[in-house]
């Protein structure tokens, strides 16, 4: 029994990490958190955008790396979305702004999607499904963020900047091709921010076992019954990482042991980059994947839905990870900065402009 | 209007000898909310049967003023001319002078990518630093003597001497440069009345002839293989010197557009004076070279720098300027916009 | 700084890319994109896009400000040789003044070059970083 999935697989992948870096440490200490706070849910430090980066120019930069990846002329990629829930323009997709400066073709679908951190997740599937269905033959998804906090919330340890980029392609030509996707959607009300609103809101609690917990471990459920798979068939298990200790939790409640979701754990290096959160993860995994090794890859959005992705790494995957920056030395490029820079890179401190 | 006034009193020529009036002025569309200023001005004159128009050339708008006007009167069209130039560069919060300016870069592949004119002065220090194995230290020279020709000008925006340790004490524009290599903003005006040979017969005061102006264009910096070597000043200097074959040196009277130091010694170099780090060793042995203080210490109000620039040799060749005699026959003004992006020259001859 | 709607949108290829021009006559190359070689001026030339990858000529840090761009200073300016054997004119960012030298590998990234005000138009356009990758 075919899944239309299975014709389709990821022919190229990038990710972008801005450089800056602020300290889980001097978060606490200005907003007068003890320092276990961040300690506990395994936050060290975030990357913050500076201020003339934003998810158009790090979708980008993660766009053609994937590009340099993928080896194709990007005059042939006819589908390009990007899930982000900090768009620069409220109305005007990044997309095709994105679309326009990587050289994308002009015959294409395009279009921005908001689910929180997962609908550059559900761009992936979109384009898969485009793929499949020969209606085009590459589509990029991208997912990227300059994720927001309200300064002195508790989030603020962890939203945090960042991009990935997939170019999906037939199943022949990849580097991983898919092997199944379950994505599993409720009306839940852990995580918003209104029309308006700078930063969001969520339910502290709430948001882990009746969203982040629920849907994750559901979607993973379902994939692995309908593919008839086991943890331990997987070498991977990327999981949506608002935290270093979420992932491992879900992970373990799962089934799956501490060594295979550490790989694709980033966040406590870099914060929740938000649609780029398991994405970041999965390139990074991608980066040293050798052939025949099974990757799962569980993107959550709050609102609230998750992904549950299988993909299989091919031969075509040799040699690749070299042609563009890898997640690795993403991570290893960094400065300090404080919270005042931080502040002005982000634009908190009010100012009379314009 | 207060420049003009002056210049008809001590040239003898009244308003209503005046046949032209051309403006020279690069930023009133920016910084005064006017077009046509011409206009308004002659308007504002109330002058019968005055003729009017505007010249812009960036910085060299007084130069390329002059050439107009000199082309009217030989080719007839007019006996009287008055070139004004002024500009009103403090009008403004200094962010928008600073925008201004920046303008005459090229907008799509310059201004908008955040090239700025005192970056290209920068690196072209820089560069040249390099290169020649020259200090800050030494190029404070160009300061400190403009600076000093600048104390006795009455004209000077900044008419007080620099000690070398003040020069470069200045607050940084742009690494290596600061305040004191580079020009200051001000405002200002100048005005130059000219006539032809029969015109003369009228006018009271001694005559300077504006025997010949040249210009060349340059090449955007980036284009150059040499950025310390100022091709269009060396090309308008070639033009002139095969049209009058006339020879310069170190003790010619000559006006540079020293909008930084840097430039002011390019400029020299490019018209064949000297070696720069030379040159930098014996500005106290020039004190024919910018004369009023360059616009490092006189200032540059953009519209009218090339015409102050006239005027002071114009004094020097004739009354003295501040007590200063010049018996040369000849004297130059060299005006360009940016890092010589264009040059205009004006050799000025004594009237026999 | 009030830029015009239409005249980014109609010259975004040069806010995208580098666009190189090669003339047939003398051979050499020159930036930007034209129909007329600058150094011999025949129109006997060929358009095309920079790769992006150079290096570092020469640079200033500036602080001279103009309207609207406090929040964006100091800036590095600098003159980059590309690949193709052309300078280009660029700010270079993600690098401390501290950290930048004559001679570093640089890559054109997209950033926001400016924006006139929080209401207006967003101005994208390249800039230049270390080379993430060799």
């Amino acid at each position: 029994m075919g899944r239309p999935e299975e014709k389709v697989g990821i022919i190229g992948w990038g990710a972008y990490i801005p450089r800056d870096r602020l300290k889980a440490d001097d978060i606490a200490l200005l907003w007068g958190f003890p320092p276990q706070v961040p300690k506990g849910i395994w936050i060290e430090e975030k990357a913050v955008a500076r201020e003339d980066e934003d998810t158009v120019t790090m979708g980008w930069y993660a766009a053609r790396s994937a590009l340099a990846r993928a080896g194709i002329d990007p005059g042939l990629i006819e589908a390009v979305f990007v899930g982000t829930e900090s768009k620069p323009y409220a109305v005007k997709p990044s997309a095709t702004i994105i679309a326009e400066a990587i050289g994308a073709s002009s015959r294409k679908l395009s279009t921005d999607m908001e689910f929180a951190c997962r609908a550059g997740s559900e761009g992936l599937r979109l384009a898969t499904a485009l793929v499949a269905s020969r209606t085009i033959k590459y589509g990029l998804a991208i997912g990227s963020d300059t994720a927001q906090a309200n300064p002195g919330d508790v989030l603020e340890f962890t939203a945090s900047s960042g991009a990935a980029a997939f170019i999906l392609g037939s199943a022949e030509e990849s580097v991983a091709r898919f092997e199944g996707a379950v994505t599993y959607v409720t009306d839940t009300p852990d995580f918003w921010r209104r029309e308006g609103s700078r930063y969001p809101m969520h339910g502290e609690g709430f948001t882990g076992e009746p969203a982040y917990f629920h849907h994750i471990m559901t979607a993973v459920r379902m994939l692995m019954e309908e593919l008839d798979l086991k943890p331990s068939d997987f070498d991977y298990a990327i999981f949506h990482q608002p935290n270093g200790k979420f992932p491992l939790s879900v992970g373990k409640r799962l089934g799956f042991p501490k060594e295979k979701i550490l790989p694709g754990i980033v966040t406590p290096w870099i914060g929740n980059t938000y649609n780029a959160s398991a994405l970041i993860g999965f390139a990074k995994v991608l980066d040293s994947a050798k052939p025949g090794e099974r990757i799962l890859v569980a993107p959550f959005g709050s609102g609230a839905g998750s992904d549950a992705m299988s993909f299989i790494v091919t031969d075509r995957i040799e040699g690749k990870a070299e042609l563009a920056p890898k997640v690795e030395e993403l991570l290893k490029r960094k400065r300090y900065i404080t919270y005042g820079r931080y502040a002005k890179n982000r634009r908190i401190i009010h100012r009379n402009v314009g | 209007m207060e420049s003009l006034s002056k210049a008809m009193e001590k040239s003898g020529v009244s308003g209503n000898d005046l046949d032209y009036l051309i403006v020279s002025t690069a930023f009133p569309q920016i910084l005064m909310n006017q077009s046509d200023p011409a206009r308004i001005l002659a308007q504002e004159l109330g002058l019968k049967d005055l003729k009017a128009l505007r010249v812009e050339y960036g910085e060299a708008s007084g130069s390329a003023a002059l050439e107009v006007a000199k082309s009217l009167l030989e080719a007839g069209r007019a006996r009287y001319v008055a070139v004004v130039g002024f500009e009103k560069l403090t009008e403004y919060p200094s962010d928008k002078a600073n925008y201004a300016y920046s303008t005459l870069l090229d907008f799509e592949y310059e201004v908008v990518r955040n090239i700025t004119p005192p970056s290209y002065a920068a690196i072209i220090m820089r560069e040249f630093m390099k290169r020649r194995s020259i200090s800050k230290e030494d190029i404070a020279a160009w300061s400190v003597n403009m600076h000093e020709k600048a104390s006795t000008n009455p004209f000077a925006q900044l008419p007080f001497k620099i000690t070398r340790e003040k020069a470069l004490s200045g607050v940084v524009i742009s690494e290596p440069l600061t305040l004191y290599d580079a020009f200051p903003l001000g405002d200002g005006a100048a005005s130059i009345i000219l006539s032809d040979e029969e015109g003369l017969k009228r006018a009271s005061a001694e005559p300077v002839e504006v025997k010949e102006i040249t210009q060349a264009v340059g090449h955007p910096l980036y284009l150059r293989e040499d950025l310390t070597f100022f091709e269009a000043t060396s090309n308008a200097w070639r033009e002139l010197s095969s049209r009058t074959g006339i020879t310069i040196d170190e003790n010619t009277a000559i006006q540079v557009h020293d909008a930084y130091s840097i430039y002011g010694l390019l400029a020299l170099e490019a018209l064949g004076i000297g070696e720069a780090g030379k040159l930098l060793t014996s500005l106290d042995e020039m004190p024919f070279l910018n004369v009023g203080g360059g616009l490092k210490a006189r200032g540059h109000p953009v519209g009218a720098t090339p015409l102050y620039a006239v005027a002071e040799n114009y004094e020097l060749m004739t009354s003295g300027f501040n007590g200063l005699k010049y018996d040369g026959e000849y004297s130059l003004v060299h005006s360009m916009t940016g890092p010589d992006l264009s040059a205009y020259l004006i050799l000025l001859k004594r009237w026999k | 700084m009030k830029h015009s709607i239409s005249q980014f949108w109609r010259k975004k290829d040069s806010y995208y890319f580098i666009k190189l021009t090669r003339c047939r006559k003398c051979g050499r190359v020159s930036f930007p994109g034209r129909e007329v070689c600058p150094f011999c001026g025949s129109r006997d030339v060929e358009t095309y896009t920079s790769r992006g990858r150079g290096r570092v000529v020469s640079y200033t840090v500036t602080y001279f400000r103009r309207e609207g761009e406090e929040e964006s200073m100091p800036r590095i300016i600098g003159l980059i040789e590309l690949e193709e054997g052309v300078k280009v004119p660029g700010e270079i960012v993600d690098v401390e003044p501290s950290e930048i030298e004559e001679g570093i590998e640089v890559e054109a990234v997209l950033r926001r070059l400016s924006s006139d005000n929080p209401y207006g138009l967003i101005y994208y356009g390249l800039k230049f970083i270390p080379v993430l990758k060799k």
